[in-house]
C-alpha cells in the first residue's frame, strides 16, 4: 500500500473546516488519484483513530493569468473524514 | 498580586511585583480578542480565527507582549499604592517571568520623592518691611486720579504744545515717492508720547491749527521695516485740530466727580486707607516669601533630575500659553530673543530646581506639623474661587471634580497654610537692626 503521507497531503485550515470540527469532521487535501478506501486507511493508520465515513470532492483549479497568458492552478481533491464518536485528531501542526 | 518595595540609593525604589496566573490568563484572553481583529489569516475572515490557529500563526510571544501591556501598568499602579511610594518618574520595567499558567513577575525601578531633611523653620529671622504710607504717596495717588479724569478740550485756535493731542493728516514721502503705511488722515497723535519716529512729534510743536508743515525725519537703524530703516523721509503734515488736557482742580467738586465721596478730605482718607491696606498686604507677602525662602535654604534635599525636568516642562508650557494669549508662537519668541529651547531651559533650570525644592520642603513641613486641609476649608476656597469667576460654587465644584483638579486646589491650600504657619512663627526684625547684624 502507498505511504499514508502520500495520500493525505495537508489539512485544510479555514473558517469552514474549523467549524466542521464540531461535527467530528476533519478536512484534508488528498492525492488526486486517491479513493475513499485509501483515505480511510491512511487516516486510521496515521492518526490511530476509527473512521466513520469519507466524502471526497474534486476542486477544480482556478484560471489565472500571468501577463495575459492563460494559466490554471492545479486541481485538487478534498476529503472530509468523519470519525466515529470518541475519536479525535490533534492536527494543528501548522501546515 | 504581591508587591515588595526596596529602597535603593539616589532616591530610587525597586518594586518586585507578582501578578497572579489567573489574572494573566485573563489578560491573554483580552489580548487575543484585541489582536484577532487586526490580523487577517488566509482562510479566515478578520476576527474569526480560533485562538489555537491564531496562536500558531502569529506566535505566542505576540500575545504575551500584548497581555503584558495590559496587565503590567495596572499592576504597577496597584503596587505603587500598596507599597505607599511616591514616584516622580516613569518606571523602568524588567520582566522576570512571563508564561501562561504561571504568575507574571516583574521588577520596576523608579525614582521617588526624595526625603527632605528639614532645617530650622520656626523662629526664622525675617526683615520687617516698611509699610508706612506718607502724605506724598497720597498726593501722588490724587495726581494720578486727576490725570485719569482729565478732560480733552478742543482748542479753537492756538499752537501745538507738548502733551497736547494733535489731530493731523500726514503723507510720508521717500525721495518724493509715497510709501506704504506712511499716510493717514484724522490721526490723533499725543505730542511727547514717543509713538512716532523720534523727532516727528517735536517738529510739530508750535504749529497752529490749519498750518501745514514739512517734517523731515530719519528712521532709526533698528526700525522693523527693512525698506525704511536708516533712511530719510519727508512727511507733509496738516494740523487740523488740537486737543488739550484740562486737569480739574483738586477740590470737593473733583471729589464728587471721581468718587462717591462728597469732600476732598473724605476722598483723601479713603485713599490713605486703601494705600495702607495695599502696603500691608505687600509687606505680609514679603514676610511670607522671605520666611519660606529661609526655611527652604535651611532644608536639605537631594532632588532627582526627573523632577526638575518635569517642572521645567511645566514652566515652558505655561510660558507657551502666555505667549499664545499674546498671539505669539514659541518659534517667533525664539526668533525675537535670538535664543533656543535649550538656552531657555538652561536659564530656567535654577528656578525650576528652586521651585521643586520649595514644594518639597513645604510638603514635608506640613506633614511634620500635621497641617491639614479640612473639607470645610476646601468648600470655602471653592466659594471664594467661584466668586472670582462669577460662577455658582456648586457648578465650579463639579467642573473641578471633572478635571480632577480638586486635589490640586487642596494641595495649594495646604501650601498656603504652611506658608502662613512659617511666617506666623518667624521673628520679625526691624530693617535697621538687620543691617547692623550683618
Amino acid at each position: 500500500m502507498k505511504n499514508p503521507r502520500d495520500i493525505l497531503l495537508k489539512p485544510v485550515v479555514t473558517e469552514k473546516s474549523m467549524s466542521l470540527l464540531q461535527e467530528n469532521k476533519y478536512t484534508f487535501i488528498v492525492d488526486l488519484k486517491a479513493n475513499k478506501i485509501e483515505i480511510r486507511q491512511a487516516v486510521e493508520e496515521l492518526f490511530n483513530v476509527k473512521v466513520d465515513k469519507v466524502r471526497t470532492m474534486r476542486v477544480k483549479g482556478k484560471f489565472k493569468r500571468v501577463r495575459n497568458r492563460p494559466g490554471k492552478t492545479p486541481d485538487r481533491k478534498k476529503a472530509i473524514v468523519t470519525l466515529k464518536p470518541g475519536n479525535k485528531i490533534q492536527l494543528f501542526e501548522g501546515v | 498580586m504581591k508587591a515588595t518595595a526596596e529602597r535603593l540609593e539616589n532616591n530610587q525604589v525597586k518594586i518586585d511585583v507578582e501578578v497572579d496566573a489567573e489574572q494573566f490568563s485573563k489578560a491573554m484572553d483580552q489580548a487575543y480578542r484585541k489582536l484577532v481583529k487586526k490580523v487577517s489569516i488566509p482562510g479566515f475572515r478578520k476576527g474569526k480565527t480560533p485562538r489555537v490557529v491564531f496562536e500558531n500563526f502569529v506566535g505566542k510571544a505576540t500575545l504575551y507582549n500584548e497581555a503584558v501591556e495590559i496587565v503590567v501598568p495596572d499592576a504597577y499602579m496597584e503596587a505603587v499604592k500598596t507599597t505607599g511610594i511616591e514616584p516622580v518618574s516613569q518606571p523602568q520595567l524588567e520582566l522576570v517571568q512571563v508564561e501562561e499558567g504561571k504568575p507574571v513577575i516583574f521588577k520596576a525601578t523608579v525614582r521617588v520623592k526624595p526625603e527632605v531633611k528639614l532645617g530650622q523653620y520656626t523662629g526664622l529671622q525675617v526683615t520687617k518691611p516698611v509699610s508706612e504710607v506718607t502724605g506724598e504717596d497720597i498726593e501722588n495717588e490724587l495726581k494720578k486720579l486727576q490725570e485719569r479724569h482729565a478732560r480733552l478740550a478742543n482748542l479753537e485756535e492756538g499752537t501745538v504744545q507738548q502733551a497736547d493731542i494733535a489731530v493731523i493728516d500726514f503723507v510720508g514721502r521717500q525721495d518724493g515717492v509715497e510709501f506704504e503705511g506712511g499716510s493717514a488722515t484724522d490721526y490723533s497723535l499725543e505730542i511727547g508720547s514717543g509713538s512716532f519716529v523720534p523727532g516727528f512729534e517735536d517738529q510739530l510743536v508750535g504749529a497752529a491749527i490749519g498750518e501745514t508743515r514739512e517734517v523731515t525725519v530719519t528712521f532709526p537703524e533698528d526700525y522693523p521695516n527693512e525698506d525704511l530703516k536708516g533712511r530719510e523721509a519727508v512727511f507733509t503734515v496738516t494740523v487740523k485740530g488740537i486737543k488739550r488736557k484740562e486737569i480739574a482742580e483738586l477740590d470737593d467738586e473733583f471729589a464728587k466727580d471721581v468718587s462717591e465721596f462728597d469732600t476732598l478730605e473724605e476722598l483723601r482718607t479713603d485713599l490713605a486707607n486703601k494705600l495702607k491696606e495695599a502696603a500691608e498686604k505687600r509687606a505680609q507677602q514679603q514676610i511670607n516669601s522671605e520666611a519660606v525662602k529661609k526655611a527652604v535654604d535651611n532644608a536639605e534635599v537631594d532632588i532627582p533630575d526627573e523632577m526638575i525636568e518635569t517642572r521645567l516642562e511645566e514652566m515652558i508650557e505655561n510660558m507657551e500659553r502666555r505667549l499664545m494669549q499674546q498671539g505669539m508662537t514659541m518659534e517667533n519668541y525664539f526668533k525675537y530673543t535670538n535664543s533656543s529651547l535649550d538656552e531657555l531651559k538652561n536659564s530656567l533650570r535654577d528656578d525650576a530646581a528652586r521651585g521643586v525644592k520649595t514644594t518639597l520642603v513645604l510638603e514635608s513641613i506640613a506633614k511634620q506639623e500635621k497641617i491639614e486641609v479640612s473639607d470645610e476649608d476646601l468648600e470655602n476656597e471653592i466659594i471664594r474661587m467661584a466668586k472670582n469667576y462669577q460662577q455658582d460654587p456648586k457648578v465650579l465644584r463639579k467642573i473641578l471634580e471633572g478635571q480632577n483638579q480638586l486635589e490640586y486646589v487642596r494641595d495649594s491650600l495646604q501650601q498656603q497654610k504652611t506658608i502662613e504657619f512659617i511666617a506666623g512663627r518667624a521673628e520679625l526684625v526691624e530693617g535697621a537692626n538687620q543691617k547692623e547684624a550683618e
